[in-house]
């Protein structure tokens, strides 16, 4: 994996230049905040909700050893089998040796973000297993070769057209097509076999619940079940931090999850898994990758809380205007300019920078993760770490030893052209020449503001000397 | 009550004119203002940058021009917010604190702790639109939030009712920002100008002349964004209109 | 060390302290109506529908009149007798051949429309999916009013292996944003009250 950090502004700008999809990504994704703003306030208790959501779910990360172990036993009372991975090589491996066990050569899933963080499906395909995704947006992505653009709707940056010209490819469907129902029927009749002899099936895991040893898949399109119900062997992967303690807590985040995701009021699935069916086996695999480290970040553990509804991407002006690939990350979007660091703060050095912090995502969140404040607690950790450009740490560097001296701050005001000596001109020059690409320049004034108060109000008495300290 | 006055950088050099509507405004309405004149920065730019270190200067000098006034104010809504929020490059000394507590941002001062009544002198016969800046909007709080639900409020719309002849537009998404966003104008300059045109087309379909904002750094993006792409439509700081600007 | 143990070391030396974060009590909120009227209604916001009775008419026919193209109907209620025996149904695989399922949900939720299917209510777990359609009968005294009472209440979800809250049929917009109800599990999901 390269390390080169991720030129989120320079794939917005690509983006940007296609003005149909761009419209239509923009427009997407604020009418699922606009859905979930009709939910918001359809439930007076909704504050109340988001609250009781983030305590629950910090007082579990609080006690996660605990919790994990009650749920390890009570999963293995019901039949599971439980497995424990402290990566993605250890997690792919793991579950290679289930499918190896069983002779199992095709494996359709359901959508799974870890196993995105896992990079399972190249990892199963060299040992000759045929992984089929089944989700329809996350199939499209599979087909097209890109990771998914958006958490829940993986390909929400493609217009019905790119996924006619995919479909034709693989399906052999009519490239013409412009109607989303052909599509999906097409999907569903290209599906079915594949469900039907597929030898092992997978998903993830939103929730999990210690006191009983369940874990919940939420989905719209069915394939879960089927991807769990169909084959004897179901495999599920699930992050180390998805636990709640009681069954009762699922009340709170069921109510939330859909409706901060896409403005419904629930999943049209919402599938609890307590052990195996008759005449099949269940695994599950809980992964850490990471997630214990960040557990100990006094600053950004709390974004464990995170329950994947992707309503900071939708509510993000910036996501909506770059789309999720411009992140370059399994996790786009606010939440993922505050997660991937953890993976790899090199690679992901840009991506709290990709952001206005406007804060409009923290509002959102079902769980009251400060999404923005993270991205600008993760800016100083990254400008400690050096992985800031340099350009920009001198520029910072010499602003801030101007801002400290008004005499010379003053004299550089009226003399841009001798201000800054010791930075080189084209650099700051270089670094602040993009303003004028999209935008005019101020106009020009008579006076500052300063010079104003000079003339106008100032009397030697009210003022402190300037050079008094 | 001695109020000092601090001028954000960028309205002293670009729009002065929102500094003198700040003060002229506060001397209508009987204060006792000073500005002092060896002001730079707040640090926020620094700040926002994630080189925290480098505003220890900008904030240092913040406090020794300002630790004597019993309230300082400034016609900024995001400098108001990093002195209140992130101000701690420097030692929390209490006069640090004192300085931290009592720094306000225009609207909140006439609103929350003048409690203005009325603007006899201002009127203004426009349409406008207002623009909140995400640090007055999220931070600050003068207003409700789209994404809470909360009982509607806008401590700006309230000072602008009392203003004679003024016409307000809503437009489509009032609360999304507008792009500026400090650095990031120019770090992400494609996605900020973009952003930026949207926020002024979506004020000027929604039939408004003017957008009023209560920080100039914003309506400086925009009104570049706005000349550059052609879009008829002019900008004021709250400040101006207030103050029974010339219209 | 294994796998399990050094995760669980890493978590007990990086968690924060857990006294700072008490479990909150177990919350009841929200509107605690549980009534036929508001089930049918949010049934219906999420493509579900209710199968009206006309007057006369047999559980058979009613679902005959819903799917006249029907060829396959199977029914794992002893209020239907269907197509097909549901003794038939053996296999997972099995049920693909299904064009009408006919169940019984353990219970509905008023705020969400939704029914809830286990392997107590199924022949086998995918016949609720792999059907073309589903008639789901619900007792109205079966209705419970949120996911707070839900949870709270049901004892189903410490009893089964697998529990399918089921809310309409399966649905997707993940292409250009168009809903599409009959995604790939059942193409429609009709409730009929008993």
């Amino acid at each position: 994996m390269s390390n080169r950090p991720v030129n989120h502004a320079r794939a917005a700008e690509h983006f940007l230049e296609d003005a149909p999809h761009l419209k239509f990504h923009d427009e997407r994704l604020w009418d699922m905040r606009q859905k979930r703003d009709a939910q918001m306030h359809m439930l007076p208790e909704w504050q109340e909700l988001r609250e009781e959501a983030s305590r629950i779910k910090e007082h579990t990360l609080a006690q996660l050893p605990e919790y994990l172990e009650q749920f390890e036993e009570n999963a293995k009372k019901n039949g599971i089998h439980v497995h424990w991975a402290r990566d993605g090589a250890e997690h792919n491996r793991i579950v290679g040796d289930i499918l190896k066990a069983h002779g199992a050569r095709s494996l359709i899933k359901s959508k799974s973000m870890v196993t995105e963080e896992c990079d399972m499906r190249p990892y199963l395909e060299k040992q000759g297993v045929t992984v089929t995704e089944t989700d329809l947006g996350e199939r499209i992505q599979q087909l097209d070769d890109q990771l998914p653009s958006h958490i829940v709707v993986p390909a929400v940056h493609k217009l019905t057209s790119d996924v006619a010209k995919i479909f034709a490819k693989d399906y052999h469907t009519d490239p013409n097509i412009r109607d989303p129902h052909l599509l999906a029927e097409a999907q569903r009749q290209a599906a079915r076999p594949v469900i039907l002899h597929a030898d092992a099936g997978m998903t993830g895991g939103n929730f999990v619940v210690a006191e009983t040893g369940t874990f919940v898949v939420c989905t719209n399109e069915g394939n879960a079940d089927l991807s769990a119900t169909v084959p004897n062997l179901h495999i599920a992967t699930i992050g180390i931090e998805r636990l709640v303690p009681r069954m009762a807590d699922l009340g709170v985040f069921i109510r939330l999850l859909s409706r901060s995701a896409l403005g419904s009021p629930i999943t049209q699935y919402t599938t609890h898994f307590r052990g195996p069916q008759d005449g099949g086996e269940m695994h599950v695999v809980l992964v850490d990758n990471g997630r214990s480290h960040r557990l100990g970040m006094d600053d950004f553990w709390t974004s464990l809380k995170c329950i994947r509804c992707g309503a900071c991407m939708n509510t993000c002006p910036v996501y909506r205007r770059s789309g999720g690939l411009s992140y370059g990350a399994v996790y786009s979007g606010p939440i993922g300019a505050i997660i991937d660091p953890t993976f790899n703060e090199r690679k992901y050095s840009t991506l709290p920078f990709a952001s206005t912090l406007n804060g409009s995502c923290t509002n959102v969140c079902p769980v009251k993760i400060d999404i923005h404040e993270q991205l600008y607690k993760w800016r100083r950790v990254l400008v400690q770490h050096r992985e800031i450009p340099f350009v920009k740490r001198e520029i910072m560097y010499m602003a801030g030893k101007l801002m400290g001296q008004p005499k010379m701050y003053r004299a550089a005001l009226r003399a841009t052209e001798t201000s800054l000596e010791s930075l080189p001109r084209f650099a700051l020059y270089n670094w602040l020449n993009p303003w004028g690409k999209h935008r005019e320049l101020p106009h020009p004034i008579k006076q500052t503001f300063h010079d104003w108060y000079k003339k106008n109000r100032a009397t030697p008495a009210a003022t402190a000397p300037e050079s008094g300290k | 009550m001695k109020i000092g006055l601090f001028i954000p950088c960028y309205i002293d050099a670009f729009y002065p004119e929102a500094g003198i509507a700040t003060l002229e405004l506060l001397e209508k309405l009987g204060q006792d203002v000073e500005y002092p004149l060896d002001q730079t920065c707040c640090g926020q730019p620094m700040g926002n940058s994630g080189c925290n270190s480098d505003a220890a200067a900008a904030e240092a000098l913040f406090v020794r021009n300002f630790a004597r006034f019993d309230k300082i104010v400034m016609p900024s809504g995001s400098c108001t917010h990093h002195v209140r929020d992130n101000f701690d490059a420097i030692p929390q000394t209490d006069e640090v604190r004192h300085v931290r507590e009592n720094t306000f941002e225009l609207v909140e001062f006439l609103h929350d702790i003048l409690k203005v009544e009325a603007f006899p002198w201002a009127e203004f016969n426009h349409t406008v639109g207002l623009h909140n800046s995400c640090g007055t909007l999220r931070a600050l709080r003068t207003a409700s939030m789209s994404e809470l639900g909360e009982k509607p409020f806008s401590k700006p719309m309230d000072l602008l009712k009392k203003v004679k002849g003024i016409r307000f537009v809503t437009p489509k998404r009032p609360d999304e920002c507008c792009g500026f966003g400090g650095t990031f104008s120019v770090t992400e300059e494609a996605i900020s100008a973009r952003m930026g045109v949207d926020k002024v087309r979506d004020h000027h379909d929604a039939g408004a002349e003017y957008i009023v904002s209560a920080d100039s750094s914003c309506m400086m993006h925009q009104q570049g964004c706005a000349e550059r792409a052609g879009v008829p439509i002019r900008f004021i700081h709250i400040a101006q209109i207030l103050n029974g600007a010339a219209q | 060390m294994s796998a399990r143990d050094t995760i669980l070391q890493a978590l007990r030396a990086n968690r924060p302290t857990p006294q700072n974060h008490p479990l909150p009590p177990v919350a009841t909120l929200g509107d605690l109506d549980a009534s036929r009227e508001r089930f049918i209604t949010n049934l219906k916001i999420l493509g579900g529908d209710v199968l009206e009775p006309v007057e006369g008419e047999t559980l058979d026919q009613a679902i005959l009149r819903r799917h006249p193209d029907a060829k396959v109907i199977c029914s794992n209620v002893p209020e239907a007798k269907g197509t097909l025996p549901v003794e038939r149904i053996k296999t997972p695989q099995d049920a693909a051949t299904v064009d009408v399922a006919v169940v019984r949900a353990a219970f509905g939720i008023a705020e969400m429309g939704s029914i809830f299917l286990s392997e107590a209510q199924l022949p086998i777990n995918s016949f609720a999916h792999l059907a073309q359609h589903i008639v789901v009968l619900l007792s109205t005294g079966e209705l419970t009013a949120n996911m707070h009472t839900t949870y709270q209440t049901r004892p189903e979800f410490k009893s089964a292996r697998y529990g399918v809250l089921m809310s309409g049929p399966s649905a997707t917009a993940d292409i250009q944003g168009v809903l599409i109800r009959g995604a790939q599990g059942v193409r429609s999901l009709s409730v009929w009250f008993t």
